[in-house]
């Protein structure tokens, strides 16, 4: 069968926030300069626009103002301006407020959104821009010409589950671009293979990344109002464990509801899941949930690395932006402006090298100068350290970053070391020094606060087709259970949110198997990046497959 | 007056029809059938065993075999003839291709695929699934009489159509039909082997989850089908597995079915499978844990070993 | 020939929906919606005997702005242009009303063929097709499974399905309807040609002044309850099994 193929100037793969204000970027620079109109596309591998989206989330529209300064008038979905800010130390029964919020996470003039209806709407302007908006198509390898990269392929449709071709086969199409930005969101699939395979990431410190679990609720609408933002610390996470909780109020009685854990904890039997549903009873929030119902439900994993955890963003014929780079500062837990701003700042340079014809590494890197002279790395490198800081500890972590706040961030050893997160992770001897290890909190499910992992799979809308290969590739899973089941029992198990991964009895009784049910899979990335053998590849599966994070 | 509508097939009454009856005897309205075709004597008579007002027998040749167009022109001069204030159907195929065409014909709307009926604040309402039965909705004829709707078969029980003192008359009614205005021209049915399970139209089914445990114990819950008439379903993880073929699963991503019987042997019961599940009449379940989701649908539950309990039950279905 | 196909946007299957404040219809305001499936059979039988026969296929829809999306879809497919009866008074309207707003705007297109879904996931009342046919004057024939059309083009026969496993051919002269059931092909993949070719074919907007009678109203939406507590049954496994034997004979009366 014939190999469909498109040329294109300017191929944006992803349409998150970084994609579609590089897209729109690019259409709006078409417009004001032109010339010979530019063609430009974007790939998105959810089946409708945004439909993968999910983020708290409060956004600091900075970016989307430069963007896009009649936003407002254009039916932006910002509606609900953060009115009240609150944090608070959370023990196991007590919520202790914070007598003020630092400056950091003070969202005055931000707004509580949703990142789903966002990227929709943005969507919607690219669209209306001249830009070809692909939903359904996933980007699943690069082409190159020699060095250059010089497109992407997308991923077959129509295969069974052997890889055998189904009556309805469409091989992938061939999508030719003079330059390609990726946009693939956090451990974007094309970008790992581009860092790769030119060792991009030589010389910074490993990215770090956390894992965000977020529900949408429906409680009594006097609970809290409209644009009230709460952030937790403490219970239910330990000292040695980074993370905490976020409640933001949407109207009519709208929470969502989050848990972020670090991705770099030491205790191998660890569970996100159960920390976000012992988060859930904790009084401060079970009392704003009782009598609500849970109406929707995600995970995701996000960069937490900052400034020091950024690749090399350009080579020949292709640029980074957004999550896929690591555009996220972890100290005021925001990242959509930054991925916004960077995609920006990629259009800005990919427009210039495709109009002079030159889209060598070395033209692109305009968009490296533009990150160091713009906003990005002003916000980023004076927290460059911040996150780095926490792996002391809570204290040390918050003493470090009020400190930060007056020093721009320096420190004795700069960057601070850290290490990639999976390879904190103990074995189980080693964590619990060889004795038997304690029984993990556990948390009874109740399905009306808790829920077990296949109910929520269940309220993330995910849907793939079943008839198709596994896209969670496992290099050896004879690993899984004779290693990993001894070192650390399979934490797969408990990192993935989704219950893909299951060790069941093998067939006639010879000991234990892994199972992969990976159409549960919600797209969260956690398993690529946490595993311990790194033996766990993501790819994306058939195009249209995965959430559907309607309002989230 | 309600009438019904009784099918039959080469003077072959549907069984479905003395539900339909038994849904219309409870309206507190005399009922009368009517019964449709060429040569219908006998299933009229067969009728008027109901306790009806009267049976009508409408015979034309042209009325056989059905056509929607013989049967929209016949019944629309026969709800014009005798001005019911309801007219209901057993929710089958033929009604399905015909009898949406006569509630529009005559400017109304058939309200299809009831489970119930009942007064609502003085008002009859027609019960009926939506969502794929996630939901039921009370729904309202308006508009003048007559109101058409069709009863769900197995909605109501056919026993409990009340039978008469005595025969019901059985009246002759005239139809005018020109055989050259029916548009359609049916060949002879036949039979033939489906090349895909159609769950959706079983009245009973088996489904195996994990309890299972090994593809090598699958035939016992084959047998269980085997005994009672039933298809073989199953929950994800065992089509996941190859276990069953994936057009056997129930769920979502899988069927969405409704059968009479349910039986679910070692099926903890995920929401993913109770969706599709749910609207079984009768849901049967034997799982090993008495806290299994699966016992908050089942009507009747056996916790124990289904490798014990399952035996048991082919053996107590043969025994017999 | 020219195939007019008619499609609706549900809900997506298997979204977690809830009853509406009205409780006369769900929350949809924030859901995800697709093509209604059945409807996706009958696009892709269009676009199949497209294939075979030539002519056009004109996919027709009834619904709010939103419907767009898969009308867009659709002719992204393959479909040749739309026709989009738009108006919000549609989004929940029953089958009649959306028939009689569809045959409305098809009168005049004189179509040789028609083509709808057997029947929709939201609403399920499975007649759209039959009363769109009495509307436009067409035979119709429902429930089809092959469609075969004669060689002059004067007239077709189609494989309707009866119950358990009968199935009947049925010959009728074209102009007709036909309502497809889900299964009878396999489905095609929207290509990145079928979406760009899309956005340049043509979607006619006609309005609607208001939405006919229904002749029917949803009163109330609800979760179906159980009706009763789960029976659990004890003793040895003979003793249970026999007994629940006993109950599916007599109580539950499904043996």
């Amino acid at each position: 069968m014939e190999r469909e193929t498109l040329d294109v100037d300017v191929l944006v793969v992803g349409g998150g926030p970084a994609g579609l204000a590089a897209a729109y970027r690019l259409a709006r620079l078409n417009a004001e300069q032109g010339g010979e109109p530019l063609m430009v596309a974007v790939l998105e591998k959810a089946r409708a626009a945004g439909a993968h989206m999910l983020s708290g989330a409060v956004l600091d529209p900075s970016a989307l103002t430069d963007l896009m300064p009649d936003w407002k008038s254009r039916g932006a979905p910002l509606d609900v301006p953060v009115r009240d800010d609150r944090i608070y130390f959370l023990t196991a029964r007590r919520a202790l407020p914070f007598p003020v919020t630092p400056p950091p996470l003070r969202n005055h003039g931000h707004y509580v959104v949703s990142l789903n209806r966002l990227a929709k709407w943005l969507a919607e302007q690219v669209e209306a821009a001249g830009v070809d908006v692909f939903t359904g198509f996933a980007g699943t390898e690069l082409l190159y010409e020699g060095d250059r990269v010089v497109g992407v392929r997308t991923g077959d449709r129509g295969l069974d589950r052997h890889g055998e071709r189904k009556g309805t086969f469409e091989p992938g199409v061939d999508i030719r671009a003079r330059v390609t930005v990726l946009a693939d969101g956090v451990r974007g699939n094309l970008t790992k293979t581009l860092i790769r395979r030119f060792g991009l990431d030589a010389g910074r410190s490993p990215q770090s990344y956390a894992i965000g679990i977020k529900e949408l609720w429906d409680v009594d609408p006097d609970r809290l109002p409209a644009g009230s933002v709460i952030h937790t610390m403490g219970h239910p996470l330990r000292h040695e464990e980074f993370g905490g909780g976020f409640i933001y109020a949407l109207p009519e009685g709208r929470l969502s509801v989050g848990f972020v854990a670090g991705l770099d904890y030491r205790d191998p039997l660890f569970d996100p899941h159960v920390a976000f549903q012992r988060f859930k009873r904790h009084p401060l929030v079970s009392n704003l949930l009782a009598g609500g119902q849970m109406v929707r439900y995600g995970a995701k994993a996000l960069p937490e690395g900052g400034w020091h955890a950024l690749p090399r963003c350009h080579a020949d014929g292709a640029l980074i932006a957004g999550d896929a780079a690591g555009f996220l500062n972890s100290m005021r837990l925001k990242g959509i402006h930054l991925a916004m701003r960077s995609g920006m700042h990629a259009a800005d340079a990919a427009f210039r090298a495709v109009r002079e014809g030159d889209v060598s590494g070395a033209r692109l890197s305009e968009y490296a100068r533009l990150v160091e002279e713009g906003p990005i790395r002003r916000e980023l490198y004076p927290v460059r350290n911040v996150h780095q800081s926490f792996a002391g500890g809570l204290l040390a972590g918050l003493l470090y970053s009020g400190m930060s706040l007056v020093t721009g961030g320096w420190w004795f050893r700069d960057p601070m070391p850290s290490h990639a997160g999976h390879e904190r992770t103990r074995t189980v001897k080693r964590y619990f020094g060889g004795g038997v290890p304690p029984e993990p909190p556990g948390v009874p499910i109740d399905r009306a606060l808790t829920f077990d992992r296949l109910t929520n799979v269940h309220y993330s809308g995910t849907r793939h087709d079943e008839d198709q290969p596994s896209h969670l590739l496992v290099a050896d899973t004879d690993i899984c259970r004779t290693r990993c089941i001894e070192e650390y029992a399979n934490p797969c198990t408990r990192f993935c949110p989704a219950n893909v991964y299951e060790i069941v009895d093998a067939d006639a009784g010879a000991g234990k198997r892994l199972q992969i049910n990976a159409s549960n899979c919600v797209h969260c990335k956690t398993c690529d990046i946490m595993d311990p053998y790194q033996i766990i590849d993501w790819v994306p599966p058939e195009g249209g497959g995965g959430p559907s994070y309607e309002g989230m | 007056m309600t009438l019904v509508i009784a099918e039959q097939r080469g003077g072959v009454l549907n069984p479905a029809t003395w539900e339909t009856l038994a849904a219309a005897q409870q309206m507190n309205a005399p009922v009368t059938a009517a019964v449709v075709g060429a040569r219908v004597q006998d299933t009229a008579a067969e009728l008027a065993a109901a306790d009806v007002a009267e049976v009508l027998a409408v015979e034309h040749e042209a009325l056989e075999p059905y056509t929607p167009d013989g049967f929209v022109a016949a019944l629309a001069q026969v709800v014009e003839a005798t001005g019911p204030e309801r007219v209901l159907f057993p929710h089958t195929y033929q009604t399905r291709d015909h009898a949406p065409a006569l509630a529009a014909r005559l400017g109304r709307v058939l309200i299809p695929d009831c489970i119930g009926s009942k007064d609502r604040d003085g008002q009859r309402v027609f019960v009926r699934p939506m969502f794929q039965g996630k939901f039921v909705a009370d729904v309202l004829p308006e508009g003048p009489a007559p109101h058409f709707a069709s009863f769900q078969i197995g909605a109501y029980r056919a026993d409990a159509c009340v039978r008469g003192a005595a025969a019901a008359t059985v009246r002759e009614v005239a139809v005018q039909l020109d055989a050259a205005a029916i548009r359609q021209r049916p060949e002879a049915p036949f039979k033939e082997a489906k090349q895909a399970v159609d769950l959706t139209q079983a009245e009973r089914i088996v489904a195996v989850g994990r309890g299972i445990k090994g593809q090598e114990h699958l035939p016992l819950a084959q047998e269980l089908a085997k005994v009672l008439d039933a298809e073989l379903a199953a929950s994800r993880p065992i089509c996941d597995s190859g276990w069953l073929p994936m057009d056997r699963q129930i769920g979502s991503s899988g069927q969405t079915v409704a059968p009479k019987l349910y039986l679910a042997v070692g099926i903890s019961g995920a929401i993913q499978h109770l969706v599709g599940m749910k609207g079984a009449r009768t849901i049967v379940a034997v799982n090993k844990d008495a806290d299994a989701p699966i016992f908050e649908v089942a009507d009747y539950g056996i916790v124990g070993d289904l490798f014990e309990v399952v035996p048991a039950i082919v053996a107590a279905l043969d025994g017999d | 020939m020219k195939t007019a196909v008619c499609i609706k946007q549900v809900v997506t299957r298997d979204w977690p929906l809830r009853p509406a404040e009205s409780a006369t219809w769900v929350r949809d305001d924030d859901a995800s919606f697709e093509m209604n499936e059945p409807d996706a059979y009958a696009l892709e039988e269009a676009l199949r005997l497209k294939e075979r026969h030539g002519g056009e296929v004109v996919v027709c829809s009834a619904g709010p702005a939103r419907i767009s999306q898969v009308i867009r879809e659709a002719l992204a497919r393959g479909a040749d242009r739309a026709i989009h009866v738009e108006s919000d008074a549609l989004s929940a309207a029953g089958a009649d009303a959306v028939a009689a707003a569809l045959a409305a705007a098809m009168q005049d297109e004189s179509f040789d063929l028609v083509l709808t879904g057997l029947q929709s996931d939201d609403q399920g009342f499975g007649q759209t097709g039959v009363v769109l046919a009495e509307r436009l004057g067409l035979p119709h024939a429902t429930i089809i499974m092959e469609v075969d059309i004669a060689a002059d083009g004067a007239g077709l026969r189609v494989k309707r399905e009866l119950e358990s496993g009968w199935f009947q051919w049925v010959a009728m002269p074209l102009p007709a309807l036909l309502t497809i059931q889900s299964g009878i092909n396999q489905l095609r993949y929207a290509t990145l040609r079928g979406i760009m070719a899309a956005k340049r074919k043509e979607i006619r907007t006609v309005p609607l002044d208001g939405v006919a009678s229904q002749g029917q109203r949803i009163l109330e939406l609800y979760v179906p309850e159980k009706t009763s507590a789960t029976r659990f049954i004890d003793g040895s496994a003979p003793e249970a099994a026999r007994e629940l034997v006993r109950l599916l004979r007599e109580e539950a009366r499904v043996l």
